[in-house]
């Protein structure tokens, strides 16, 4: 499965952003002027390829999921490029597309909400919800439409009888399921995944990352996939990028930056997954402080405040990301220099077996 | 049944089975009467918490694991059918039958947020907007400990401090909208440890918080629950964080537990099925990296049903068909362990 999933990965770049900033203006006062901004996204750089999954992490207000709808311009840029390379037109630059030039680029990128309760329109059938993109592009109608829209919940696993059904009549992991067959209405390339899974419980939480992962591979589907949990997000991407108060400080393949961090944020953030073994537990490493204010950042390197390795420089001269070798990137001035800890593998920890179904019972016989 | 006569007898007939334990829940049933239909949320759940241990409750959304932490405070708005949860204070050898007292008499608010008190989810709505977090732990302490205002005010500087505030004085006079998630925990922490109760029932009290915030606040339960010796209910959903904390662990499903145990055997050994899956079902960091997750199949049924036998046998992979369908399995000890129970048909 796993070889199969890297046969579909081409080294073709099917995304690249390129310094990349979206400020929101804060007002105030009686004339409601423009006081400074809230750099939620501060010029970041990073790239996809066609078929893979690169996760995004970070804590809340890092710019995670502000990245992720800049990209599909349902935010609009304040700078930079974002360079989509679209099946039909070939590379466009997405920040410069007028609203007509974007419908036709749109189909080919879709996004999946963290909320499935908030998602969905509650006045919409099940139907009508999915069949809404293929209507909006003219792609289907009539019967065709009804057809398409039925194929497309029998492959996330609802029964297309729900189809004249509304969202309340569904569980929070069916709600996700038919968010998804949105999503894929109109066979996208790129899919943003914004926090798909953390409002779901943990069993549902596993359906639904199966199914992602069976679609990306049927459909050859490339997702940036946006999460705070870093369990998940080492299970199911091949690259990472660690964000920070707008910033990306790290990207490197899953296993580099695991298990060989090179960014002392990443190292602290790795050391307070609180790992499912009561014979490993750990003490976190101590960051003073809290997240600083995106409005209101810091001098140089923006974790220099909560880093225990930093030195003068840190102070003045914001370090650049940059490639170490083999696709690590890294926005630290020591990163040659430091060595920091990686997860420990929780190998020791034993799968246990289900126990097999049991013979049946003649229903007479009560429990001993 | 709840006047005070009533409650004298009946405190002197029980006796805690074991000298240790701060409170045992026994067959608590609980239900809701809505106008879709009875819900009934626990369906006889029993377990007890040792003096000084952290009990984690573990189990999916609907599966009554806070409706068991809300029945203790007699701040549920279900109706307590059955069953006893009995509490013993710190140093006395009185024990007392909750859901026998008032629900806002005396004795109950004598014991809430005194002896028993609770942190909850939502650092952020927990709160009050109005007043200043200093003077919302004062309150506490000015009602069940001190009547002296300076001194409650010392005592909350104290206690901010204690959890790791940096600058208690300037804190005290915040209102909650001036501190992050993490330090609103903080605070709603030090509220529910201002009395140095019995027991502390935190019900998800790192969900909202982001991970590095999470370990954080983790390790600080942990300092203080070795400090001052409190008991702790852990409810959590969260495996990783029951690994971390919890000495003792009771998974619940549907309102019942349905396996408990010490922590180190939930983890290594355990026994019900829905256990098993539930620890197959997440991502473990360099394991099943390209590897299909495992998942429990289906979801939970609808409250307002009710499952015939074993309320997990619709999902179980190890369902025995005509046994498990109609047979609900009581709760035993696994073979050769004074500490392990199971409800399962697989283990009688």
């Amino acid at each position: 499965m796993d070889t199969a999933k890297k046969n579909g990965r081409s080294d073709e770049i099917l995304l690249e952003v390129r310094g990349l900033k979206k400020h929101f203006p804060i007002h105030s006062g009686f004339l409601r002027r423009v006081t400074g901004y809230v750099k939620a996204v501060d010029g970041i750089d990073f790239y996809i390829k066609k078929g893979e999954t690169l996760g995004l992490v970070g804590e809340s207000g890092c710019g995670k999921s502000t990245t992720g709808r800049t990209i599909l311009r349902l935010l609009d840029p304040t700078a930079g490029e974002i360079i989509f390379d679209d099946p039909n037109i070939g590379k466009v630059d997405l920040a410069k597309l007028s609203r007509a030039q974007l419908k036709r680029v749109r189909p080919n990128m879709q996004i999946i909400f963290q909320d499935p309760f908030s998602s969905l329109n509650p006045r919409l059938t099940v139907g009508q919800i999915v069949g809404e993109p293929l209507e909006i592009q003219k792609a289907a109608s009539g019967q065709a439409l009804r057809d398409r829209v039925a194929e497309l919940l029998q492959e996330v696993g609802i029964r297309p009888e729900n189809m004249t059904r509304y969202p309340h009549a569904f569980s929070g992991g069916q709600r996700q399921r038919i968010g998804i067959a949105r999503a894929l209405a109109l066979n996208p390339k790129l899919i943003v995944c914004d926090e798909p899974v953390s409002a779901l419980d943990v069993s549902i939480q596993a359906q639904v990352l199966n199914l992602l992962e069976d679609l990306q591979e049927k459909y050859n589907l490339t997702y940036l996939f946006i999460a705070h949990d870093l369990s998940v997000v080492e299970h199911i991407s091949d690259r990472v990028a660690v964000m920070y108060v707008g910033y990306i400080v790290e990207m490197a393949s899953t296993e580099d930056l695991y298990y060989h961090p090179k960014h002392p944020y990443t190292e602290a953030l790795l050391a307070a997954i609180p790992k499912p073994d009561p014979r490993k537990r750990t003490r976190p490493i101590k960051l003073p402080g809290d997240v600083p204010n995106p409005a209101n950042p810091p001098s140089g390197c923006y974790f220099h405040p909560r880093c225990r390795y930093a030195e003068d420089i840190c102070k003045v001269e914001r370090p650049p990301l940059r490639d170490i070798g083999g696709e690590h990137w890294v926005a630290c001035h020591f990163a040659e220099r430091l060595q920091l800890q990686g997860v420990t593998r929780l190998n020791e920890i034993p799968l246990i077996e289900l126990p097999k179904r049991q013979a049946p019972v003649p229903a007479a016989s009560p429990a001993s | 049944m709840t006047n005070a006569a009533a409650t004298g007898t009946e405190r002197t007939n029980i006796q805690i089975v074991s000298e240790d334990d701060v409170v045992r829940v026994e067959d608590l049933r609980l239900s809701f009467y809505t106008s879709l239909g009875v819900v009934r949320a626990l369906n006889g759940v029993s377990f007890n918490i040792p003096r000084g241990k952290v009990l984690g409750v573990v189990g999916e959304s609907g599966c009554g694991k806070s409706q068991t932490g809300l029945a203790i405070m007699q701040l549920t708005f279900g109706r307590i059918e059955e069953g006893r949860i009995l509490f013993r204070e710190f140093n006395t050898s009185e024990v007392i039958d909750i859901t026998k007292l008032e629900k806002n008499g005396p004795e109950m608010r004598r014991i809430r947020g005194n002896h028993i008190s609770m942190i909850f989810q939502e650092p952020m709505t927990s709160l009050n907007p109005c007043y200043t977090v200093g003077h919302q732990i004062e309150e506490a302490i000015l009602l069940h400990q001190t009547r002296d205002k300076a001194e409650a005010r010392r005592r909350t500087v104290d206690i901010l401090r204690k959890v790791g505030m940096p600058n208690p004085e300037r804190i005290a006079d915040s209102y909650p909208h001036q501190l992050s998630g993490g330090m609103r925990q903080r605070a709603m922490i030090a509220m529910a440890l201002s009395c140095n109760p019995t027991l502390l029932i935190a019900d998800e009290p790192t969900t909202a918080l982001d991970v590095t915030t999470e370990a954080q606040i983790l390790d600080l339960m942990r300092d203080l629950q070795h400090e001052i010796g409190t008991s702790i209910m852990f409810i959590t959903h969260n495996m990783g964080v029951v690994a971390q904390m919890c000495d003792e662990v009771a998974v619940m499903y549907l309102g019942r537990v349905i396996e408990r145990a010490a922590v180190d055997d939930i983890f290594y050994d355990p026994k019900h099925p829905y256990t098993i899956s539930l620890l197959r079902s997440i991502p473990r960091l360099g394991i099943a990296r390209g590897q299909k997750l495992e998942s429990i199949k289906g979801t939970v049924p609808d409250p307002y049903s009710t499952v015939p036998g074993c309320p997990f046998h619709p999902r179980c992979p190890a369902a025995i068909p005509g046994l498990c369908d109609t047979v609900m399995p009581e709760e035993i000890f696994i073979a050769g362990s004074q500490t392990h129970t199971v409800r399962c048909h697989l283990y009688t």
